[in-house]
């Protein structure tokens, strides 16, 4: 293992809004994009590539995803982003569209390199009590978790926060959503995330061919995919497909090598969609190590999660529920390569 | 010619037809960028494409909005925004989907350098 380097671990936020503006159909779309800039400036990442459909907005950033609902928005980072900064100015952005926030969720994996985290990103703690005082009164129901494996290195902390109107809307919510966090990439495979030496196709271009070499395009065959390339390494992609997004970050870095897949589906989806969808995503890697995080109001989901990696080879190690204010359950689950030694 | 050098946006399926028609005679390479007001993405690109049509004088550089002209939008199967349509003589000779700054630039100068 490295000393030191790129810190390929997200941190994910998604706050949820509501308003009786009769603009809200298209809500915080509006928010017009020096307003963005200016959040992820405090961030301290930018937008190089983006797309957007008749659902949503989605933003390939310098460090990873944003994508923005109507009445939702999701912001990944990776590296040594300060993502919580964005809380408060997001707020206020969407104060001025009349839109009051009722749900904020924000979970991540264990850092590789924790001691180069910033503040309010020093530790888990930390975190916690920086939202606390950026989040307004009327978001009563709040819980704060750590979710073990066996590897003290290897945990997934999940904070979420929601007003008293969380129940109501829990109901009509069947969204399913899978971070999938991958560590010791197939060497062979991760060096395809390497641009190639002399050459000079740049970001989207390069992001287009890596796209296609590894059969990313693949996964979900039905999603519009704007991809970048990093320099001299490195590859971030977002998949839209109607309401849903995906979106798959790679750093490939010998040492530290990581790469993450996002994405939502339904509970009312067919099982075999997701299985396959999770199995050919993680194919892609071949990694030694896979953590998966499913968020949903049914709890049975994650069965689906282990019956993905069987036949890759990878063991269920762990597995860790609790359930959350808004968020409903969550499963946190490991898995290693049937004969790795950890 | 006045407008020479902007992004000409179409309000009207008759202003649409004309530009295409004056570009269709001229033989001018034609880049038309699919919008949408509520689309943050095509906020992102707008002004990098205001500065391509300042630079590129001998581009025609069209915008729709596909709400105002949703026939067009429908005819030419738009689904994600911005969408850049490129075309010659008449004929669709290329597509960038997505605000993606590299792809854009490169395939103007490869279109009309042709």
């Amino acid at each position: 293992m490295a000393v030191s380097g790129f810190e390929g671990f997200e941190k994910r936020l998604e706050l949820q809004f509501f308003g009786d503006d009769p603009l809200e159909n298209m809500g915080l779309r509006l928010i017009d994009f020096e307003s963005l800039e200016q959040v992820l400036h405090a961030v301290n990442c930018t937008v190089v590539s983006a797309v957007g459909n008749h659902f949503f907005d989605a933003y390939v950033l310098s460090e990873s995803s944003l994508f923005v609902y109507p009445n939702k928005i999701v912001i990944k980072t990776c590296g040594t982003t300060q993502l919580l900064k964005s809380v408060r100015p997001l707020i206020h952005f969407a104060d001025k569209l009349n839109l009051t926030l009722c749900e904020c969720r924000y979970t991540r994996g264990s850092f590789i390199f924790p001691k180069s985290q910033p503040f309010p990103h020093t530790n888990f703690k930390e975190e916690v009590i920086y939202i606390e005082e950026n989040l307004p009164n009327n978001l009563v129901y709040r819980k704060a978790a750590v979710m073990p494996s066996k590897n003290p290195s290897c945990s997934w902390h999940v904070f979420t926060a929601a007003d008293q109107n969380h129940h109501r809307r829990r109901s009509l919510n069947s969204d399913v959503t899978f971070e999938v966090c991958m560590t010791e990439l197939d060497r062979h495979l991760a060096r395809r995330f390497f641009k190639k030496t002399g050459d000079c196709k740049t970001g989207d271009l390069a992001g287009k061919e890596m796209t296609e070499l590894t059969g990313i395009d693949d996964i979900n065959p039905n999603a519009f995919i704007c991809d970048f390339a990093f320099d001299p390494c490195g590859y971030s992609m977002n998949g839209i497909d109607d309401d849903r997004y995906s979106t798959i970050h790679v750093t490939p870095e010998d040492g530290y090598s990581y790469a993450s897949f996002e994405c939502v589906g339904s509970v009312y989806d067919d099982n075999i969609d997701i299985v396959e969808t999770l199995k050919k995503a993680v194919q892609v890697f071949k990694p030694a190590t896979v953590s998966i995080s499913t968020t949903s109001n049914r709890r049975e989901v994650w069965t689906k999660v282990a019956r993905a990696m069987e036949p890759l080879g990878l063991k269920c190690r762990t597995f860790a529920m609790d359930e959350f204010p808004a968020a409903g359950s969550v499963v946190f689950q490991t898995f290693t390569a049937a004969t790795h030694q950890k | 010619m006045a407008e020479e050098g902007q992004v000409i946006a179409c309000h009207t399926v008759d202003s649409w037809k004309e530009q295409l028609e004056s570009a269709n005679t001229s033989k001018k390479l034609v880049v038309v960028d699919f919008t949408a007001s509520w689309c943050g993405p095509c906020r992102f690109i707008a002004p990098i494409l205001t500065e391509l049509a300042k630079k590129l004088p001998n581009v025609l550089f069209l915008k729709v909005d596909v709400d105002e002209l949703k026939s067009v939008a429908e005819d030419w199967a738009i689904e994600a925004m911005p969408t850049f349509i490129f075309l010659k003589e008449g004929s669709i000779i290329d597509k960038v989907v997505g605000a993606r700054k590299d792809e854009l630039q490169q395939k103007i100068a490869l279109h009309s350098a042709a």
